[in-house]
């Protein structure tokens, strides 16, 4: 069942469920489609992330009634198949100042942790937070560690953290409370470039160790 | 061109901001008191979306090359005069001083600051650092061009007391229920707009951490969610984060209530220890607000 709750005066946030689940991010890629292919009246921008789509809109134009009553039509309507595009890959060098402490807390040697984290593909889940911030998952739950107990003021451009069931990549520097454990050159956010960011969510994504 | 002789304490360019590009990360931005900066152009007779130097606790000292028209507006400058048309001749320096009551004051040019457009706006990102025509805030040194936006005649008199905002708390803030309502007890929203919250001084334009003796609200926890200005996240500790334009775009605290656009301005002008108590609306008043807000800009005074 998708929930249509008010967002302040303008804005609608759809929720379609309560999990981090491919399937839901489906729903969510699914609907964001089908608004902008044939935008309800009023409608002005989306917002989506993990099982949530944020829809703002005019309220000169339209209400929140109507809105969700347009919204609420697509449901069972969608097609919440995911496009699968090419893995991008991401060059990472595992060197971040918490590679020892994951180690530590997860049982695994430093190379053990690296070889579980570029072992695998992962989702993105969600582009937001900060500008270009990347939400990957799932991380295998052997390398789920709680994020930092008071975060960092400062994580550089490029780092590469873990938290829970969760791996992202800080696409501008900003403070931040995940476990650092790596770097990557790619640049992830330029303003200047159109999309301005180098990920969207449905993309797939994996960890390539440098040498 | 406009010359920085002084910076004050955080003054950055700011127009109407990026509101579609939240889906990237990026925060809307834009003037933190919307309304402020609106009367401020209207003013000096720039078109709605004309650039405009926020000003934060203490305001910047400039130096016009050229005759210009200025208007200030928002917190009140002690420095020079507010709300009403100011003309300035070449040569002719401007000084803003201590901001008292309110916490931002805004300062149009006649023709509209001009720095480059970055991603449609011309705002400064605090969090992207790009944008504001230096990726900064002001320096002293730093020079401004002047724009051709001038689109109205100025307003020959002062803009009405009956249309500006209250200047000083304790601030009544309305908000609608949600969108994670469910996240808390029921009587969450009750307890929480029934309690005399504090501005602390961790403040700013991503912004305000609330103190609020004796509400513990402890929600449920949530999956990452979209958020919006005015969006009140509560912690795990039960304090409260109420995010203004330069807010995060997404979020993990759950939002037990958002505060309305037409009410945005008023938490732009609190200052730490002040008092805010919020008051729950439907979305008819919500609108009804906003309505007034922009009717007022409308008035020809």
């Amino acid at each position: 069942m998708w929930q249509v709750a008010p967002a302040g005066d303008r804005a609608l946030l759809v929720t379609v469920g309560r999990t981090i689940d491919p399937s839901l991010l489906g729903q969510v890629l699914a609907l964001d489609k089908a608004l902008a292919g044939r935008p309800p009246s009023g409608l002005i921008s989306t917002v989506p992330a993990y099982a949530s789509l944020l829809c703002h809109y005019d309220p000169g134009v339209t209400d929140a009634a109507r809105l969700e009553a347009s919204i609420l039509e697509l449901e069972g309507h969608v097609d919440a198949a995911m496009a699968v595009g090419s893995v991008v890959d991401v060059p990472t060098q595992y060197d971040g100042p918490d590679l020892a402490s994951v180690a530590l807390q997860t049982n695994l040697t430093p190379a053990g942790v690296i070889e579980m984290h570029a072992g695998r593909e992962y989702l993105v889940y969600c582009v937001g937070f900060a500008p270009g911030f990347t939400y990957c998952g799932v991380l295998p739950d052997q390398l789920s560690v709680p994020r930092l107990a008071s975060p960092r003021l400062r994580v550089a451009t490029g780092s590469i953290g873990i938290a829970g069931r969760q791996t992202g990549i800080y696409a501008v520097e900003s403070p931040g409370g995940w476990n650092l454990i790596g770097r990557t050159g790619l640049r992830l956010f330029d303003p200047a470039a159109d999309p301005p960011v180098r990920f969207k969510p449905g993309d797939r994504l994996r960890f390539i160790p440098a040498s | 061109m406009i010359e920085v002789v002084e910076a004050g304490h955080w003054t950055t360019v700011q127009d109407r901001g990026r509101p579609s590009l939240e889906r990237f990360g990026i925060p809307p931005g834009g003037a933190a008191d919307w309304y402020a900066a609106a009367v401020a152009n209207r003013i000096v007779g720039n078109p709605q979306g004309a650039a405009l130097l926020e000003c934060t606790a203490s305001g910047p000292t400039l130096r016009f090359d050229a005759d210009a028209v200025v208007a200030l507006t928002g917190g009140h400058s002690t420095g020079a005069a507010n709300w009403q048309p100011i003309g300035i001749a070449r040569g002719a320096s401007l000084t803003i001083g201590t901001i008292a009551p309110g916490l931002r004051s805004y300062i149009a040019v006649r023709g509209g600051i001009d720095v480059p457009l970055v991603l449609g706006s011309r705002s400064f990102c605090q969090r992207g650092t790009f944008g504001g025509g230096f990726g900064r805030p002001l320096q002293r040194g730093d020079r401004l061009a002047v724009g051709r936006l001038g689109e109205y005649e100025p307003l020959a008199a002062p803009w009405p007391e009956s249309h500006r905002l209250p200047a000083r708390g304790p601030w009544e803030v309305h908000v609608i229920p949600g969108p994670q309502l469910d996240a808390f007890a029921e009587d969450a929203l009750q307890r929480l707009t029934t309690t005399a919250c504090r501005v602390t001084p961790a403040i700013d334009r991503m912004g305000l951490r609330l103190a609020t003796p004796g509400l513990r609200l402890q929600p449920q926890e949530i999956v990452t969610v979209p958020m919006t200005a005015g969006a009140i996240q509560v912690t795990p500790s039960g304090g409260l984060i109420v995010l203004h334009v330069d807010h995060q775009s997404t979020g993990g605290y759950p939002v037990i209530a958002t505060v309305i656009s037409a009410d945005l301005p008023l938490l732009a002008q609190a200052r730490p220890g002040d008092t805010v108590r919020f008051r729950s609306v439907d979305q008819a008043e919500a609108v009804r607000a906003w309505r007034r807000l922009t009717g007022w800009l409308e008035l020809d005074p």
